[in-house]
């Protein structure tokens, strides 16, 4: 795909989805590599010099960053054109897109629909064949949800893969850098230009890039899927079910050897819960910085408080400002040792439970999510549901662990796209590209 | 949680929340508190806190050398106000 | 009533590093403001901090000089809280694992040695610069993330003499150990007072007021001496000590109340998830603890073994600059004594009048060069102040100076007996004078040869041979 032509495609479909920020015309290509001439999409979360980066919230509306994330430099040095900085939930916080300053973005496959989120604007690029590649981050599941719902592949390697130097951030014990493809390959590829250590990032893995695309094959033969029985059981839908099971026989004729794993009930419900209050503790602090003192939609005040107060009252949606009230909480002196540090601990018994689940196979693999991209209206749900708690949330278990995951698209569910999910063990992309692309080849065959 | 705690938490948190914002956290934190309800049914007794993903510890720290600034109209020029250099704000009481 | 006196102390000291805690811009205050800093510093969104390795070891220094526990397992917490000189909206601080635990330091008081425990050391992140102007306040960020270590003293002390000995020891300590410029008027190491009465001999402590931001040594003896006095005064009067955070007052010459301490703040401290725990090997801590800089006893044992006096030492010791410059002399020089001289006396007024910058011009070796010129009797005494002077003045090295001013000493007989046999031909009545016992004679020719070498002779020399000449005539 040329330059011109995604940024033209782009264009035409801003209107129904308004998947993009800023649609940038202007770069062009300064080296060769492995991206050459390909043009690629940021989430408007990742810091550019010189371009508006918003993170989605009003109190960056105006923020131009002196800086560029460490991505944006490996991006830049492997060819890579820059065409868009793309829409997300503020601050990255929100799983459905509709919690973005600058408005709802929606599904192009239905545009009644959700894109899922936080990552919507960059699910959406590729969807609209628009860009083959754009880059997301996943904290809970916000680049593997959308892309299920979107019909494209999501990735998400394994925490410190990626630099997330110059990654507006949402919790970082929690935070990824994931990203969207059009196909299996092409996430491989994309593996191999983002990996490698950062010194700018001390939570990044000492390792040199991966060189994942080289290896890249989609023999299975002997390969162990561990499928996750638990998130099966918490799915009602029957359409869903049943992809799954043609998934399922197709990839045992191929050779691969499935078995059922699961885990207990009552630490998967606790997730959620473990979930919301890490991540909401941890952005508290994260986004102190956005006062409107030295950047930002400073607003006017007495004095420098009045300054502050104006600025993140003005600046930040009303979900942020609830997250924050929650994470605020959490964080209290006599909240701590019941709410963050024991969402803390529960996170230690959580994860050591999911790597004996590893342990047991290859790879992991259930549906992404238990159906296909719910309605922007009218969507209900029962919060404390197996449904709820487990089927469409417990992606963040790799969150916790940090274990690679991807979301490959399936057998559409009531006509629209639908994806199943595989983690793999820690630092192992290998085989989780190599367990995806033999989906990939399934799913081609079962269509 | 009550709407007072909601208050003095968002005064701390340097915002202020309209009547309706504060209705609908101390609505929406009572179906929160089912929700941890399930965390803290988890038994945590000798558990040490996660606080990340990979706890191997590092050895290799940064080498003490200056090798990263930005100009100082790089640095101001994100600022609303600036004066001879500095980022300007009235005056901090202290 | 009689009433004891506790006094705690902690101590921020800004670490002597090239480069900032957390990011790789210069460590450096007095500069144009807003040049060292990059998004880092300035707290931009999706910056992440990297420790800095020298930073730590010299915290490991401060741990080592003052028996510290060393913690093997570095981790950070950050301390939240809004303020415009903070822009990240928290701070990287060690507030449940501090580097050093459980030290002490031993300080002598009036011939008496006293120990004072030190609870502990941690490592954080200075904040920005900020200048209130009339209506405004101006931030500079040059020092946002500046090193420091904060040292934290048991409430061990009972007067002001005690709290000045502390500081000042502890203050040398770190200066030798090259940990800290010690700065203490520019705000390098800046020290915070924990202050309150107690009936004597009681083990009920009274309220705690803490005195912010002492600036000096002198000001910490004031202004704990005023403090003292307030509280007798409030206490003697029935009233009560409000706990409070207070400064000093230099025009009033008392503490006045800056915020009451009544609500404690709650920072909401939690683990720093961006920075892994960091193990220090063994090898390494066993690397700082071999290459710990010499403590001011031993510098002070070094300077008597040259010969220097017990006043001598301590003048070099009190000015660590000072001696850093002389100890180089006195290693190059060939007379000891004189270097000492030279150091004590003629650097010190030098540095009375241009302070550091004294050191722009003057290098040590070339200094030592210097002062073998006078021993070697290149050049007289006299001339020396000149060529010091000049070589402060022009930078250029003491021989080329001699050379530009034609200074050398001619102490070769022949050029002498040359100039003199001159001298006396001019003036035949010398000759008859020295007969007759005028010995003011020998005076009047050398000064003569003086006069015809400008001033370049040997005076010694040139006495002796007039002598000479006169009982040949």
């Amino acid at each position: 795909m040329d330059k011109n032509t995604s940024i033209l495609k782009l264009k035409s479909i801003q209107a129904d989805t308004n998947a993009c920020v800023t649609i940038i015309e202007n770069d062009v290509k300064t080296h060769e590599g492995l991206l050459s001439d390909m043009p690629i999409a940021l989430k408007d979360n990742v810091i550019t010099k010189g371009i508006l980066t918003t993170g989605g919230s009003k109190l960056l509306s105006n923020y131009i960053p002196p800086y560029s994330a460490t991505i944006v430099h490996k991006i830049k040095q492997a060819g890579g054109i820059i065409v868009a900085k793309t829409s997300l939930d503020e601050l990255g916080m929100g799983g459905t897109g509709t919690a973005s300053f600058n408005g709802i973005v929606r599904n192009p496959h239905d545009l009644k629909r959700q894109a899922g989120g936080s990552s919507s604007g960059s699910a959406v690029v590729v969807a609209a064949k628009a860009v083959d590649y754009a880059i997301g981050s996943d904290t809970g599941d916000s680049v593997r949800k959308p892309a299920s719902f979107v019909g494209v592949v999501g990735t998400k390697p394994t925490y410190g893969r990626i630099s997330r130097y110059g990654i507006i951030p949402y919790a970082s014990s929690l935070d990824h850098v994931g990203y969207f493809t059009s196909n299996v390959s092409q996430a491989a590829r994309l593996c191999d230009v983002l990996s490698g250590h950062d010194p700018l990032d001390q939570t990044s893995l000492p390792y040199a890039p991966t060189k994942t695309l080289e290896t890249l094959s989609d023999d299975v033969k002997g390969k162990v899927f561990g499928i996750f029985e638990d998130v099966i059981k918490a799915i009602s839908d029957e359409e869903t079910l049943k992809n799954f099971e043609r998934l399922c026989s197709a990839l045992i004729e191929r050779g691969a050897i499935l078995k059922s794993i699961s885990m207990n009930e009552d630490l998967l419900r606790a997730c959620l819960p473990t979930y919301y209050i890490i991540a909401n503790c941890e952005a508290t602090a994260n986004h102190s910085n956005l006062t409107g003192v030295n950047f930002g939609l400073t607003q006017s005040g007495e004095n420098v408080e009045d300054i502050m107060t104006q600025t993140r009252t003005v600046g930040f949606g009303t979900l942020i400002r609830k997250r924050f009230i929650i994470g605020s909480y959490g964080l209290k002196d006599e909240n701590q040792e019941k709410l963050f540090r024991q969402a803390q601990k529960v996170r230690r018994v959580v994860v050591e439970e999911f790597t004996k689940m590893l342990n047991q196979c290859d790879g992991l693999l259930a549906p992404a999510t238990s159906s296909c991209a719910p309605l922007l209206e009218g969507a209900n749900t029962n919060v404390l549901s197996n449904t709820h708690l487990i089927a469409e949330n417990y992606m963040i278990l790799s969150n916790f662990s940090g274990a690679p995951s991807i979301t490959v698209p399936s057998l559409p569910v009531n006509g629209l796209p639908h994806g199943v999910n595989i983690t793999c063990k820690i630092e192992d992309e290998a085989t989780m590209f190599n367990m995806a692309l033999a989906i990939e080849s399934c799913v081609k065959e079962l269509l | 949680m009550d709407k007072k705690t909601i208050l003095s938490l968002a005064a701390e948190l340097n915002f202020s929340l309209s009547e309706e914002e504060v209705s609908n956290i101390h609505t929406e934190f009572d179906s929160l508190i089912n929700l941890l309800g399930l965390l803290e049914k988890i038994d945590t007794t000798n558990v040490d806190p996660m606080v990340y993903p990979f706890e191997m510890p590092l050895t290799q720290m940064r080498e003490d050398k200056v090798d990263h600034e930005i100009t100082q109209s790089e640095a101001l020029m994100n600022a609303n106000v600036q004066k001879e250099g500095y980022v300007l704000v009235p005056k901090v009481v202290k | 009533m009689k009433r004891d006196v506790v006094i705690g102390i902690e101590i921020h000291c800004e670490l002597k590093t090239e480069s900032k805690m957390f990011s790789g811009s210069k460590n450096t205050i007095n500069d144009t403001p807003n040049i060292h800093v990059n998004e880092i510093d300035l707290g931009h969104p999706g910056v992440l901090p990297t420790l800095n390795q020298k930073a730590v070891e010299l915290a490991l220094r401060a741990c080592m000089l003052t028996h510290c526990k060393i913690d093997t397992l570095l981790k950070f917490d950050r301390k939240n809280y809004y303020y415009s000189d903070l822009p990240k909206g928290f701070q990287i601080t060690q507030q449940f694992h501090p580097v050093g635990k459980d030290g002490y330091l031993d300080i002598v008081v009036e011939g008496k040695t006293k120990h004072v425990r030190l609870d502990r050391i941690h490592m954080e992140e200075d904040t920005a610069k900020q200048y209130h102007i009339d209506e405004h306040t101006y931030i500079d960020y040059n020092r946002a993330g500046v090193p420091l270590i904060e040292i934290v003293s048991k409430p061990d002390m009972s007067s002001a003499l005690e709290a000045k000995e502390y500081v000042s020891t502890l203050r040398n300590l770190l200066i030798f150990a090259d940990v800290t410029d010690g700065k203490m008027e520019e705000g390098s190491m800046r020290c915070d007072i924990n202050i309150s009465l107690k009936e004597a001999g009681s083990t009920v402590f009274g309220t705690k007021v803490e005195i912010k931001n002492l600036n000096s040594l002198n000001n910490i003896d004031k202004a704990i001496e005023a403090e003292i006095k307030r509280q007798n005064d409030l206490l003697d009067q029935g009233e009560v000590v409000l706990m409070q955070t207070r400064r000093y007052d230099e025009t009033l010459k008392t503490t006045v109340a800056m915020r009451s301490k009544e609500s404690a703040v709650d920072y909401r401290y939690f683990p720093e998830p961006n920075i892994r725990p960091i193990l220090l090997q063994p090898s390494f801590i066993e690397t700082v603890s071999n290459s710990l800089p010499w403590t001011p006893t031993k510098w002070f044992e070094y300077l008597i073994d040259l010969g220097a006096n017990e006043i001598e030492a301590n003048i070099l010791i009190n000015n660590k600059t000072l001696l850093d410059f002389g100890s180089i002399v006195l290693k190059e020089v060939k007379d000891t004594r004189l270097g000492l001289n030279w150091i004590i006396s003629e650097l010190t007024s030098y540095m009375n009048s241009l302070g550091e910058k004294l050191f722009e011009t003057l290098n040590a070796y070339d200094f030592a060069l210097f002062l073998n010129l006078i021993s070697d009797k290149v050049i007289s005494g006299k001339q020396a102040k000149d060529v010091l002077k000049w070589m402060i003045e022009s930078g250029k090295d003491a021989q080329t100076l001699v050379e530009e001013h034609g200074l050398k000493v001619v102490s070769d007989d022949s050029s002498l007996l040359n100039w003199i046999d001159e001298a006396i031909k001019e003036n035949p009545q010398s000759v008859i004078d020295f007969k007759q016992g005028k010995d003011r004679a020998v005076g009047f020719i050398v000064g003569q040869v003086m006069k015809k070498s400008k001033g370049q002779a040997d005076p010694a020399q040139c006495n002796a041979l007039v002598r000479q000449r006169f009982l040949e005539q």
